[in-house]
């Protein structure tokens, strides 16, 4: 073997320096290429965006849909973002929307990780049966049970209301999964010892290895609050009150009121965009873990 | 060292909501397909009556259609598309993860914020018909004309998905060890040839995985035409769960609207047997 190599070595490296200066200008012309392709491609990507954001800061007396179309304003204004702040329940929409996110958030990553601690970290009869079925609920899309649920909201009197929207949404298989993972890769002496320590089950759960799965929790945590933020079909369905609509449903009444008025929905609708684009902007890295954890590992 | 009994405890808040509202309603959608539930009359059981009504109605056949007409206009450019855009954004360059970001981006936007970028884009005197009139086309009627409506709204999903399965063949790709690259280009392997034999077999998991999630989210698409079509024009973009939720919700036919469902259930499940007998017969 190291005979073999050793006769190869000097062929290998005068390939190498042959190809040295072909590999230079294949390099230069590597980059010029990906850079134009990918350029090309970002611009049709944001193109929408771009155009919401020309139309939200054109005025009344400048035309939006022209040939050629017209990206820059004549005059830059913001009295769009202005009225449709101050004329429409904007700001309503915007705290509704806070609050139902913050439950959307909150809740799935208690439950969740509430069942995932005795799937990961104890032994009882029937832990794979439990464990089977809730990952066989994965199987069940929610658009096949959405009228069920919505009947047994309707039983229970939660039509027109918050827990009617946040309750069918707590529970996901996918997330257990998730928080099993993470909590399997903690090793098992430190339940142990807390327990020599006089730590009951609660105890060790809460102060010893949430902490640990940090990580994993705030991955979980954009999940959700992408979820929670963009949910739309559920506080169609079951909100009543248009005093309690989140921004996607404003913006959805919104659509259909203003129709007229491109200027004012382009407004809205990037208002309702900040909040995400802050939050991608902030976590960027989390996004990249969460498809690699149920890409590859899943 | 955990009694069994806490262990349980810590089961049963998650088990309750599962239960009620995922396991008993699933149970629940199948009972209510065989009965003529409308909310105001009692219940009654109707045996198969619902199934045998789907199968001679032509809207369930239309919705059935623009639902795998949609699914093929979608599954196969976000399984493949992606993948190049993956390859594309693995390169050691400088601002990659800038663009990594742009193409991401779309996937977060709520369908409502879609429909309203996208309705413009496709008004006709938006955005695509200035192209096309740039380069001597006549406009187009994109989202009210019936034939174009499906491909436009297969568009919208296309733009929202590619970074979206980007990201997934991204995460494969770095996991496939740079020593094979480099022992290929040593034997002269080109582009094609290195992703061919190195690239897409190793993305191969990824590949299924993506080809499931896609399937079953083309399945279940119906906001993007609630809010960008409302089914129309002509019913041409009703597809079954649009056809659902207009029969459960409006005409409140919940009976009639649960068989649908349960057809499309077991539509999801043949697919994703095939899908999985597919992955494993290759490997």
């Amino acid at each position: 073997m190291e005979l073999k190599t050793a006769k190869l070595q000097p062929k290998i490296q005068a390939k190498k320096s042959r190809k040295l200066s072909l590999k230079h200008k294949r390099n230069i012309l590597r980059w010029s290429v990906s850079y134009t392709l990918l350029t090309l491609l970002a611009v049709v990507t944001i193109m929408p965006f771009l155009w919401t954001v020309s139309t939200s800061l054109k005025g009344q007396n400048e035309t939006i849909f022209s040939y050629p179309p017209n990206f820059i304003p004549e005059n830059i204004t913001f009295e769009n973002f202005v009225t449709v702040w101050n004329t429409l329940n904007l700001p309503l929409y915007l705290w509704n929307s806070v609050v139902l996110s913050f439950w959307g958030v909150i809740l799935p990553l208690f439950f969740c990780s509430l069942a995932a601690f005795p799937l990961a970290r104890m032994n009882f009869k029937g832990k794979n049966v439990v464990f089977m079925t809730i990952l066989a609920t994965m199987m069940i899309p929610g658009e096949v049970t959405m009228i069920p649920v919505y009947l047994t909201i309707s039983k229970l009197g939660l039509i027109g209301t918050y827990s009617g929207v946040i309750l069918p949404g707590i529970v996901s298989a996918f997330a257990i999964f998730l928080m099993r993972q993470a909590f399997i890769s903690i090793p098992k002496e430190l339940d142990e010892s807390a327990i020599i320590d006089g730590a009951n089950a609660w105890q060790i759960w809460w102060h010893i290895l949430l902490p640990m799965v940090k990580p994993m929790l705030a991955t979980l945590a954009i999940l959700k609050f992408i979820g929670a933020w963009n949910n739309f079909l559920w506080p169609l369905l079951i909100l009543e009150d248009s005093n309690m609509y989140p921004l996607t449903v404003g913006l959805y009444e919104l659509k259909g009121t203003f129709v007229s008025n491109t200027r004012l929905v382009a407004a809205g609708a990037l208002i309702a965009l900040i909040p995400i684009l802050i939050v991608f902007i902030a976590f960027q890295s989390y996004f990249i873990k969460s498809a690699y954890s149920s890409a590859v590992k899943g | 060292m955990y009694k069994a009994r806490t262990a349980w405890l810590f089961l049963i808040p998650t088990g309750v909501l599962l239960l009620t509202f995922s396991i008993i309603p699933a149970i629940t959608a199948l009972g209510l397909s065989f009965t003529n539930y409308n909310v105001f009359q009692p219940i009654e059981w109707v045996g198969v009556e619902n199934f045998s009504r789907a199968f001679s109605d032509d809207d369930f056949w239309t919705a059935l259609w623009n639902t795998f007409y949609y699914w093929i206009l979608v599954t196969p450019a976000l399984i493949v598309f992606p993948v190049f855009l993956a390859i594309l954004v693995n390169q050691q360059l400088m601002g990659i993860k800038v663009y990594r970001l742009i193409f991401y981006f779309p996937a977060l936007v709520s369908v409502v914020v879609t429909a309203i970028l996208w309705t413009w884009m496709f008004k006709d005197d938006g955005l695509f018909n200035a192209a096309l009139q740039a380069i001597g086309i006549n406009p187009i009627d994109w989202l009210t004309d019936k034939f174009t409506a499906m491909p436009s709204l297969a568009i919208v999903t296309i733009w929202q998905g590619l970074g979206y399965y980007m990201l997934f063949y991204l995460a494969g790709l770095q996991s496939v060890s740079k020593d094979l690259y480099e022992a290929a280009e040593l034997d002269g392997a080109g582009f094609w040839a290195k992703h061919f034999y190195i690239t897409f077999p190793s993305l191969k998991p990824i590949i299924f995985f993506v080809t499931v999630i896609s399937t079953m989210s083309a399945f279940k698409e119906f906001t993007l035409m609630l809010t960008m079509t409302a089914g129309g024009p002509i019913g041409s973009t009703t597809t079954l769960v649009y056809m659902i939720f207009e029969k459960a919700f409006t005409d409140l036919e919940m009976g009639y609207a649960s068989a649908v469902s349960t057809i499309l259930f077991v539509i999801i499940l043949i697919l994703t047997l095939i899908n999985k007998r597919a992955l494993d017969t290759t490997q």
